[in-house]
């Protein structure tokens, strides 16, 4: 990097990539900080591979997608980009700390502004085999079949509940290994007829209704049973595979065995270990797309527009609300709303035996016998439960909702301790040691 | 389309082909390798968000400190091993 930027953005997705394009259109600079060697994010994760691939996605992700990428193109180089590199902090001088992963070394920068958009974590609901190799998140999936073109081989199961399950079932059927059946905790349709209000709110969509369509005409054209009601009771390693457990509402099993498990239960914003947001004589960060709000790349793409927005205002350039970027985040939000309440489903209850923390391999079992944890910071201590490596994004809630059962009360976020520590993401130790503090003006 | 021809990185010993661009993780499943290693609590090491979110995919390359395979470009004559493994063994990394 050759000079400070302006404005420091983590995360070239929709609103990170937005929020730059944004800038530069009113001459600020920013550094664009991206964990893969390309920007777009999961969801637009470019393909690769050889061959011919279709990916079935509307029309207006694409269009979306050709959008950011010229606007990108068009800044030139008033968008500095930092590819394979990875935000593992902020200091306690308000350093914020890259580890630039082609230089081998962590560096720092001290920018008037930061947007922040990194996007979201797929929440997995912790269920007995879900920490088995071959178990994925159906995000997880999706990003492979979009950099490979290819389905994964073997049968699938889709799991959990939400319109991903839908989004990527249909993708893997287009690709021509349809999933053995799609798994709904939720029971959607019925909903429908005691959910009037929220029907009519997702009505409100045109865009997401147009999507849903394509979905189901994929589905039913490759005849992939969507069975709703139905959840995974356990998962187990079986021959060369997995053997999965289903159970309906009612009661009632089945097993499929299968090579690849996706599992789905929503999405939460990734804000673990992020500076909380805000503005102040030290500087101003912003959280911006899925990282504030789980509003799916539409919103996210005016979100990032929006921080923009309120980052020039912060550094003195006189911009008004703009109305029309918050009523669009508002109708996001109504749609988002409206399928959260379709989608509603009873919770899984963890068994004795089921992984709550895979980073540390601790069950249920042994978060019961922590009799005398009755704190976030015990159960962290000494049940270890959210030290690993995945600082409690995959097994706080989790943990944070047997907890409530015990009387003891803390929010998921507490699980991380009330001190910001650093490093969010592992470092190698010699790009430590190579550390350049970058303070060029 | 563009000409990708297939290049060669190495899991322990195997041959593991890929194209460039594409991320460790992604020849490591086309090669059927789903079971990345032994890993802590008596769990097994696995790709599994693909977002860098989980760190339940990382490996060691070239035995250097343990990086994503989900986000980590796949180059030619890389050498992969576990994580847990390369950072059990002091000495190894580079």
């Amino acid at each position: 990097m050759t000079r400070q930027p302006d404005v420091l953005i983590v995360g070239a997705g929709p609103a990170g990539l937005s929020a730059a394009v944004e800038l530069a259109r009113h001459g600020l600079t920013s550094g664009l900080v991206e964990q893969r060697d390309q920007v777009g994010g999961a969801i637009y994760r470019h393909h690769v591979g050889t061959g011919s691939y279709t990916l079935v996605m509307p029309e207006h992700h694409r269009r979306r997608r050709d959008l950011l990428i010229q606007g990108l193109a068009g800044a030139g180089g008033q968008v500095q980009q930092m590819l394979q590199s990875v935000l593992i902090g902020v200091d306690r001088d308000g350093r914020f700390l890259i580890d630039n992963r082609p230089l081998g070394r962590v560096q720092s920068l001290r920018p008037k502004a930061v947007i922040l958009a990194v996007g979201t974590v797929e929440q997995v609901t912790p269920r007995e085999g879900w920490e088995l190799p071959g178990v994925v998140t159906a995000g997880g999936m999706q990003v492979q079949f979009k950099e490979t073109g290819r389905a994964p081989t073997g049968p699938i199961v889709l799991a959990g509940g939400g319109p991903l399950l839908l989004a990527l079932a249909a993708q893997l059927a287009a690709a021509g290994n349809p999933p053995l059946a799609v798994l709904e905790r939720a029971q959607p349709l019925s909903s429908m007829w005691w959910q009037g209000r929220a029907v009519l709110q997702a009505l409100r969509s045109w865009p997401d209704l147009l999507e849903a369509a394509l979905y189901t005409r994929e589905l039913l054209h490759a005849r992939v049973p969507y069975l709703m009601g139905w959840q995974v009771a356990s998962v187990q390693a079986k021959d060369t595979g997995l053997l999965v457990t289903a159970q309906h509402n009612s009661g009632l099993q089945r097993q499929f065995q299968v090579q690849h498990l996706a599992l789905h239960d929503g999405l939460r914003p990734n804000t673990t270990g992020l500076p909380v947001a805000g503005e102040g004589a030290a500087g101003c960060i912003v959280h911006a797309g899925d990282c504030r709000e789980v509003l799916g790349a539409a919103a996210a793409v005016n979100d990032g527009r929006r921080a923009a927005r309120q980052v020039m205002r912060y550094l003195g350039q006189p911009f008004a609300d703009d109305r029309r970027l918050d009523q669009a985040i508002a109708a996001a939000r109504r749609t988002q709303t409206a399928l959260a309440t379709l989608f509603q489903a009873p919770p899984i209850v963890p068994t004795a035996n089921t992984v709550l923390c895979r980073c540390e391999g601790q069950r249920r079992a042994n978060f019961e016998r922590l009799q005398v944890a009755g704190s976030a910071r015990e159960l962290r201590l000494v049940g270890r439960f959210g030290m690993g490596a995945c600082q409690g994004r995959y097994c706080a809630s989790a943990v944070s909702a047997l907890a409530h059962e015990h009387g003891i009360e803390f929010d998921p976020g507490a699980l991380n301790g009330d001190v910001q520590r650093w490093p969010m993401r592992p470092v190698a130790l010699t790009a430590l040691a190579a550390y350049a503090d970058e303070q060029l003006v | 389309m563009q000409e990708n021809p297939p290049q060669t990185l190495y899991w322990h010993l195997q041959a593991v082909p890929f194209h460039l661009g594409e991320t460790i993780a992604a020849a490591l499943l086309r090669a059927g390798i789903v079971v990345l290693g032994d890993a802590a609590g008596g769990m097994q090491g696995r790709y599994f968000c693909g977002i860098g979110n989980c760190q339940a995919c990382l490996v060691s390359v070239d035995g250097a400190s343990p990086v994503e395979a989900c986000l980590t470009p796949a180059q030619p004559g890389m050498c992969l091993t576990p994580a847990l493994q390369a950072s059990s063994t002091p000495g190894v990394a580079t």
